[in-house]
């Protein structure tokens, strides 16, 4: 499944948060989306689940209007990873997962095995399986968000949007949970701090300013020295590492 | 062979039988409390033959006089009433938490309770009937409940939805506490100006809340009510345990949050209109119920729901039981009941760790 944004602007109190914005997530991509705080990462994200409305420009989940389709329609197919999960309520790490089974259901289908072993899949690819029966609100941050990562897995959907997915995470869990979505070989859209996670996973990426694009490209070709020196405003070496020959960011003081 | 694949599941599902018997003994254990003294074979063999038509005696005894009135025009309906009315209050509560993702809500805090409080006050103490002449004249005080009710649920649907933007939560609940602090302010405003002072018992008892005056006729609204309000839910709770993992979630779980959610106060609007405006403001019913079932039944909607609507029946009848019996002569309103049984229950689930009000431990 693919995803293309078409000159999407998203307005926000009367503020152009994302201006005239385009992007394709091909399938089987797996696409950054790079910006510093407030560039209007996580609304362009928003605006593609569906959580916000774009003031002007479509939206599309292969070639088809996603404004013309129901929610349950758009969350067989894609599944998503925020930044905030905060609940008023409790349930248990495996029934929340077991909600990622929902827009697979109708209304007044029980869960059945099948459902349950794909929660406890889910939960074991998260290294979260010892934890089925623990209160969601008992968990640690970073032990919430790879049960929504679960909860998505279980979905079962051939594209992820993922909204800074390792915030929280101490790095084991940074590479687990991406190595994880890496993977399910299903489309991915990420939005990430790290430049150096987006140089391991990303094959391309899209870079945010101010709300609008400001670079795109294979991954390699436009995280630079003068990209991030323009974009975030820091200086930084670019160097390959010798051993796992990726890209690597090394970043300078200003003192 | 049917694979068990979760235990709790199991046993919760025990839970829901154990507690429809529960309901049914409670109907029939409270039917023989009362003020006057009715022998326990009398009581069963009038309601016995009521029900179902067998003779266990005297025809003319089972069907007519003192004891007959008593045990089956005036016990029975009220205990039914009871029944009905904790289930209506109990759903709506578990229903309108779920709803407004906020532990706290209920009838009370979306400023249901208070719309319904100012119409039935509006009707008892301006004499609504006398001002008024022709069709208006011949409502009750129940319609002007509800029509109170339907107003500050309207007031408060229009006061969320201004500004533009998503209707959320905290829009809902804030325009709820201001529909209601309104409404209370202006219904005090009249008992304050009131005169007479029948009028003003009466407006007191109402908003206390009583099931006095239940008869057989009377039960047909709010047990119908009743009814659609159980199968339509029982459809829902799929739905209803997604609200609870938030806005954003919903969504990205299918569901169409804003349209749900309409769909859903609407509906528990009704029927809290409906419980109020029949009894008047029972307290803490939807409020506490539905808190105490998920301290052991967890948030699951599909066992929490059955669980609370249940226990909201059982909890009722009793509650009444104590409104008759507790005082020689005389009734303590039935919203006093709860409410003193209520506060204290609810103290000790603050003061116990182990519940956090759905909001783990702190």
């Amino acid at each position: 499944m693919n995803i293309e944004v078409r000159d999407v602007t998203v307005t926000l109190s009367r503020k152009d948060i994302v201006k005239d914005v385009s992007l394709k997530v091909r399938e089987k991509a797996f696409v950054g989306l790079l910006g510093p705080n407030g560039s209007g990462k996580t609304t362009l994200l928003k605006s593609i689940y569906r959580v916000l409305k774009p003031a002007s420009g479509v939206i599309l989940m292969d070639g088809e209007d996603m404004k013309t389709m129901t929610y349950r329609e758009s969350a067989r197919r894609m599944g998503v990873v925020s930044q905030f999960n905060n609940l008023s309520f409790d349930f248990t790490a495996m029934e929340m997962v077991l909600m990622g089974r929902s827009p697979h259901k109708r209304a007044l289908d029980r869960d059945t095995e099948e459902d349950y072993r794909i929660a406890e899949e889910a939960l074991r690819r998260v290294d979260m399986l010892s934890f089925r029966d623990r209160s969601f609100l008992t968990l640690s941050g970073g032990e919430k968000q790879r049960i929504i990562l679960a909860r998505a897995l279980a979905q079962q959907v051939e594209m992820l949007i993922l909204d800074e997915p390792t915030n929280h995470l101490d790095i084991k869990y940074q590479i687990q949970i991406m190595d994880v979505v890496k993977s399910l070989g299903v489309g991915v859209l990420a939005a990430l701090h790290d430049l150096n996670l987006t140089l391991m996973y990303c094959t391309y990426v899209y870079v945010l300013k101010d709300g609008r694009i400001v670079a795109h490209g294979p991954t390699e070709e436009v995280i630079t020295e003068q990209l991030i020196r323009d974009v975030y405003e820091v200086d930084c070496s670019v160097v390959r590492d010798a051993r796992s020959n990726k890209l690597n960011v090394t970043f300078f003081s200003r003192m | 062979m049917k694979k068990n694949l979760n235990p709790k599941h199991a046993l919760l599902g025990t839970a829901i039988i154990v507690f429809i018997g529960a309901l049914v003994l409670s109907i029939l254990a409270a039917v023989t409390i009362g003020a006057v003294k009715v022998s326990l074979a009398d009581v069963y063999r009038i309601v016995l033959y009521n029900v179902t038509h067998i003779e266990l005696g005297d025809k003319a005894f089972l069907s007519s006089g003192t004891i007959y009135e008593i045990v089956w025009n005036l016990r029975m309906p009220r205990v039914m009433m009871g029944a009905i009315i904790g289930i209506l209050l109990a759903m709506c509560g578990v229903v309108m938490q779920a709803t407004v993702q906020n532990p706290l809500a209920d009838p009370y805090i979306l400023g249901i309770s208070s719309g319904a409080s100012l119409g039935a006050t509006f009707s008892i103490m301006i004499g609504a009937a006398s001002v008024f002449t022709g069709v208006l004249a011949t409502m009750s005080t129940a319609f002007w409940a509800f029509f109170g009710a339907l107003g500050a649920m309207s007031l408060v649907m229009i006061l969320s939805h201004m500004g533009g933007g998503r209707v959320t939560s905290a829009k809902l609940v804030l325009a709820g506490c201001v529909v209601g602090s309104l409404c209370s302010a202006f219904t005090n405003m009249m008992i304050y100006i009131g005169k007479d002072a029948e009028n003003m018992k009466s407006v007191t008892y109402w908003l206390l809340g009583s099931m006095v005056s239940a008869r057989w006729p009377k039960l047909l609204l709010p047990g119908a009510c009743m009814g659609i309000g159980v199968l339509f839910f029982l459809t829902q709770m799929r739905n209803l345990n997604t609200l609870l993992v938030g806005e954003e979630a919903a969504i990205t779980l299918g569901v169409d949050l804003t349209r749900w959610r309409r769909i859903y106060m609407v509906v528990t609007s009704l029927l809290s209109a409906v419980a109020v405006c029949t009894c008047g403001i029972v307290g803490f019913v939807g409020l506490m119920i539905p808190h105490i079932v998920r301290g052991f039944a967890g948030s699951d909607h599909r066992f929490l729901l059955p669980l609370a609507s249940l226990s909201g029946g059982i909890f009722l009848i009793w509650a009444d039981v104590l409104a008759r019996i507790v005082l020689k002569n005389t009734e303590i309103p039935l919203g006093v009941i709860t409410s003193a049984i209520g506060a204290p229950i609810f103290v000790y689930m603050m003061v116990k760790k182990s519940y956090g009000f759905g909001g783990g431990e702190r």
